[in-house]
């Protein structure tokens, strides 16, 4: 009798040891597996997502009610009307490439079926009725279900994703409540969630060894935005090292090649007429004209621009080649590594695809923060570019990701209270910090004790920089006090993240490689 | 106390309620901010007077000192959210206000449900139940978007049964006293606590050792001693809350503001209930009497257009034979039987103390059930959103339900739950109600145990699965399918969506009856 009294009490303190790391996210799918009801754990998941976007959803748009130009909603919706490249260009003309024209197109051609009056050309300029806003807001949720979500849910399902039932259904829900692409997209409005969809579908099928898919659904992502360029470096790198492989690599050269000109080609048929035509898609689409940036931006540039007048000192085409040499020496280093390790690992020894995934992975989070960083022309909405594949590494790097979340979050404040979407910001990142952060438990082991010290500092600084900015009014000599701070102090962070991940791509997955070839020579 | 998960589950639902500020409100929001400034700028003798606005005051006393005390905090914070002639007043400052007043009052069933899970011995069923509670599409609906304050109103009447519960059967007795000072509705459930509280805590039996088991003398003493206690705590709660009025003379105006006995039998849409399924049939008559000339007879032509217009008014049939209020009282009282009939079981049963007073509790929750459904299932104009005072004291039977209960709660929350889409009928709060439903219906059939460890979802049947299922082509057919499909039928929809979750609601009423009194 006595022996067998104190193993159920061992077993009760393993499993409360085990669920002491857990954060709370992943306690409800504890949960779930504990109450046997694991079936619901996706549907409710995709179910909560769906609702938390439609609430945030009504609230406030960019520029609602403020003529005469008003902001994206209208943009977006004035494509709907016109599509297509010559038309007053001075009232939104359109500067997406063509895949935003065709999916402008398409959206228009519905609204006309439902109600005409929507996106009648010149006659709608301004339209806010009730219905159009839930017909433009339908648009984003319905293309972002359709693209995003299936690509997030089936990598993560993937055997090449390596966690657990818990941890991936977690990873699952918190890449689909992700706060800053919600505001950007259901708030704001935009249509990001299409181009970072197809980001993801092109890691998801990099991880299934489709490398042609891949390349197809690379294009189309840079077709929609022309800011998947950010990743183009990375993607680049990764698909010219798999054609390093001995037998098939040149053969997979020239598929890759004719898959891309095929995809490119046909999405520009409409337009392969005349070259006016193209000339004037290229212009539109990279307006090189606008300066080294716009608003106020958490990039390196507007940061060093608080000491040094950089743009008063140099001319325009000067600072561009500064920004783009600046921008090829920051991403190089990844890229380099990504290229080698996968070009080393593609001539002889496998490279197990989950490795090559995560290196991917790695890969694109630093090449795009290096353009977010140093890159000409940045908004301060293309930190969801870094973002969307850091997200999917939230398993690997749970501190890490959930951090960048918070102060990428944090960076987009200036431009989401102009939407008046104050609750929804506030709702979201406190939810965020709530559900996936360190902070709220203090139990988590997984942490170093020194990063949730450094994190909790961070997260005071930006509640600090919050209440003085709603309390005390800035000194009439600086006005931009609080958009500056912000600034400052993401643009640090950023850095500092941009360090930490080259600093874990060039050394955990370099062990990685190692071991499986070890492996290799063992066998 | 509250531990780091409760928070969590708390702060996560606040979220929600945070975010679903802009969505739809219905006129109850100016009702509420038009008794806000009533009750801050005119004197007590006015208040049941004032009439211009045609939201008048109609709820009993308390709420209207509720209403008071709130509008000492709207003065602070918007100062035209009481002014008296501002009506239809809804900026963002007045919607924060008032959306902010339901998310904090309701914190009282936040606390009841704690207190709950308390009483049953913390159990994680108990957890469940009641989380499932809190976060119910019904409350969210209700409360959250059409805006009500019943989260606030159920949390004292889980009080008052919690109460129970424990054993505290005078305080019981008080709590109700005063949840129906503040809403009249809940006289839907009296009859069930006067004779809870006249059988089980005013009639003292007192047991001599040589009488044969099951019988037992009144203690006439102890008895009159405690129906004294319990009277005065009444009597004193009632002469708070009405004295003043009794003073200025003003209970008659009082009564014919709280009981308008204007309205008709169904409302606009029709309430899932018995009358629903009534009134279809009438319909169905009307269709039938084009084949069968006999009928054609009977039809009564002012009935023709009337029930399913949609106004508030009276309502006729064409060939069933009216129903007058009369019979729906009298139909009620005799639906009630089995409510008592659980009741006189119950106090006749045996076991040790201890376990008496649980079943005992037990017994009165079921027939504060079984009263409800009287009520909702027969009663006169009943509102769907009633439905509430059905589903909340079920709700706390599932902390460790039987398999018949936990199938009927299954089917009855499901239909229950879906009756209230059409007060959220814009297309903006679609892909919310059908969210929020989906999920509580997931989570409920996943989550809830029987007593015998089974999920509410294996203990259904096939059919009452394949009800649950019926409900998805149902929101296909009447939700997403354009107006214009039904052609000249328009009243089709909403007829449709009654009859449906009427069905349920009739099986379940029928299933809890089976389950609690044979």
């Amino acid at each position: 009798m006595a022996p067998s009294s104190p193993q159920p009490q061992a077993r009760q303190a393993a499993s409360a040891s085990r669920r002491a790391g857990v954060i709370p996210v992943e306690r409800w799918f504890w949960f779930l597996a504990e109450e046997n009801a694991q079936g619901i754990a996706l549907p409710v998941t995709l179910l909560f997502a769906l609702l938390v976007r439609w609430c945030v959803a009504l609230h406030g748009y960019s520029g609602q009610g403020s003529p005469p130009l008003y902001g994206d909603y209208e943009a977006q919706r004035h494509w709907m009307e016109l599509t297509w490249y010559f038309y007053d260009l001075s009232y939104w003309g359109l500067d997406y490439p063509p895949l935003t024209a065709f999916q402008s197109w398409a959206c228009g051609w519905v609204a006309h079926l439902i109600n005409p009056s929507w996106v009648a050309l010149d006659r709608s300029r301004g339209i806010e009725t009730h219905t159009s806003k839930l017909f433009m807001r339908s648009t984003v949720l319905v293309l972002e279900a359709l693209i995003y979500v299936p690509a997030v849910v089936l990598l993560f399902q993937s055997r090449q994703i390596q966690a657990n039932w818990i941890v991936k259904q977690a990873a699952i829900f918190s890449v689909l409540l992700q706060p800053c692409l919600i505001l950007i997209d259901h708030g704001h409005f935009q249509y990001n969630a299409v181009m970072l969809g197809f980001l993801v579908w092109t890691v998801y099928f990099a991880a299934r060894e489709q490398y042609l898919v891949m390349a197809a659904c690379f294009c189309c992502s840079l077709m929609f935005k022309q800011m998947a360029l950010y990743f183009a470096p990375a993607v680049f790198a990764f698909l010219l090292a798999k054609c390093f492989r001995s037998p098939y690599g040149v053969r997979l050269f020239v598929q890759l090649g004719l898959v891309v000109i095929v995809t490119f080609g046909v999405m520009l048929l409409p337009w392969m007429g005349s070259s006016a035509q193209l000339q004037q898609i290229l212009f539109r689409v990279f307006p090189v004209a606008r300066g080294l940036y716009e608003d106020k931006v958490a990039n390196v540039w507007c940061a060093v621009n608080v000491a040094v007048k950089l743009r008063s000192m140099f001319a325009a085409p000067v600072l561009l080649r500064l920004a783009a040499a600046a921008t090829s020496v920051a991403f190089a280093p990844s890229c380099i590594h990504l290229f080698l390790a996968v070009k080393r690992a593609a001539s002889g020894q496998a490279l197990v695809a989950a490795d090559a995934v995560k290196l991917l992975c790695y890969a694109l989070v630093n090449c795009s923060l290096a353009f977010f960083l140093f890159s000409f022309q940045v908004h301060e909405k293309s930190i969801l570019l870094p973002l969307a594949p850091a997200l999917l590494l939230i398993h690997e790097e749970p501190w890490a990701v959930n951090w960048f979340v918070q102060v990428a979050l944090f960076s987009m404040y200036p431009l989401l209270f102009k939407d008046g979407l104050q609750i929804p910001y506030w709702v979201m990142a406190v939810g965020w910090s709530m559900l996936r952060s360190c902070p709220a438990c203090p139990a988590d082991k997984r942490t170093p004790l020194a990063v949730l010290n450094a994190q909790w500092v961070s997260t005071l600084v930006m509640v600090a920089i919050h209440v003085a900015n709603m309390y005390v009014p800035p000194p009439p000599s600086l006005p931009d006090l609080y958009v500056v701070l912000n600034v400052v102090f993401s643009c640090t962070m950023f850095v500092l993240f941009f360090a930490y991940f080259n600093y874990r791509q060039l050394t955990l997955s370099l062990v990685r490689v190692r071991t499986t070839r070890s492996k290799k020579k063992d066998n | 106390m509250l531990g780091a998960k409760d928070i969590a589950f708390l702060l996560v639902g606040v979220g929600i309620k945070l975010l679903l500020w802009p969505a739809y409100h219905s006129t109850d929001f100016e009702v509420h901010r038009n008794w806000l400034a009533i009750t801050n700028s005119l004197p007590l003798s006015k208040w049941y007077y004032e009439d211009r606005s045609e939201w008048t005051l109609d709820y009993p006393p308390f709420f209207a000192w509720f209403e008071w005390a709130l509008s000492l905090a709207a003065q602070w914070w918007d100062p035209r959210i009481v002014q008296l002639d501002n009506l239809g007043y809804a900026t963002g400052s007045c919607v924060a206000f008032q959306r902010l007043t339901v998310m904090v009052s309701e914190l009282v069933l936040f606390s009841a449900l704690g207190r709950f899970v308390q009483a049953s011995g913390g159990t994680k069923q108990s957890k469940i139940a009641a989380a499932l509670m809190f976060l119910s599409p019904g409350f969210m609906f209700v409360d959250h978007v059409h805006f009500q304050y019943n989260g606030f109103l159920f949390g004292i009447m889980v009080y008052s049964l919690v109460f129970a519960m424990e054993g505290h059967d005078l305080l019981a007795g008080t709590t109700f006293a005063v949840l129906l000072c503040f809403k009249h509705i809940f006289m839907y459930i009296a009859p069930a606590y006067f004779i809870y509280l006249a059988a089980g805590y005013c009639a003292v039996f007192r047991t001599r050792r040589r009488q044969p088991v099951g019988r037992c003398d009144l203690d006439v003493g102890a008895s009159a001693q405690r129906l004294a206690k319990l009277g005065a705590a009444v009597v004193v709660v009632f002469a708070v809350a009405f004295g003043p009025f009794a003073v200025l003379r003003q209970l008659p105006q009082l009564a014919s503001r709280l009981f308008p006995f204007k309205r008709g039998l169904c409302h606009a849409y029709w309430a899932p209930n018995f009358w629903a399924l009534y009134a279809f049939a009438d319909r169905l008559l009307i269709l039938a009497s084009r084949f069968v000339p006999a009928i054609g007879h009977a039809i009564d032509l002012s009935g023709l257009a009337a029930s399913t217009r949609g106004l508030v008014g009276d309502t006729s049939f064409a060939v069933l034979p009216d129903i007058p209020p009369a019979a729906t009282f009298i139909a009620t009282l005799l639906a009630q039987i089995p409510a008592y009939a659980v009741l006189i079981r119950g106090s006749s049963s045996s076991g040790s103390r201890n376990k008496k007073r649980r079943s005992g509790s037990q017994r009165f929750i079921q027939s504060v059930v079984l009263c409800a459904y009287a009520s909702y299932m027969f009663g006169w104009h009943v509102h769907e959103k009633a439905i509430l005072l059905i589903l909340a004291p079920l709700g706390l039977l599932t902390a460790a339900p039987t398999q018949g209960t936990l199938r009927m709660f299954a089917v009855l929350s499901t239909a229950g739950y879906y009756s209230l889409f059409p007060l959220l009928f814009g297309s903006q709060e679609l892909p919310i109600k059908a969210a929020v439903l989906l999920i509580w219906v997931l989570c409920s059939l996943a989550l809830l145990k029987s007593d015998r460890g089974l999920s509410a979802w294996h203990c259904l049947l096939r059919a009452e699965r394949l009800y649950v299922l019926g409900h998805i082509p149902l929101f296909i057919a009447t939700e997403l399918l354009p107006s214009c499909a039904f052609g000249r039928l328009q009243f089709l929809p909403l007829a449709l969506v009654s009859v449906y979750t009427a069905l349920g609601v009739t099986y379940s009423w029928l299933g809890l009856i089976h389950e609690f009194v044979l």
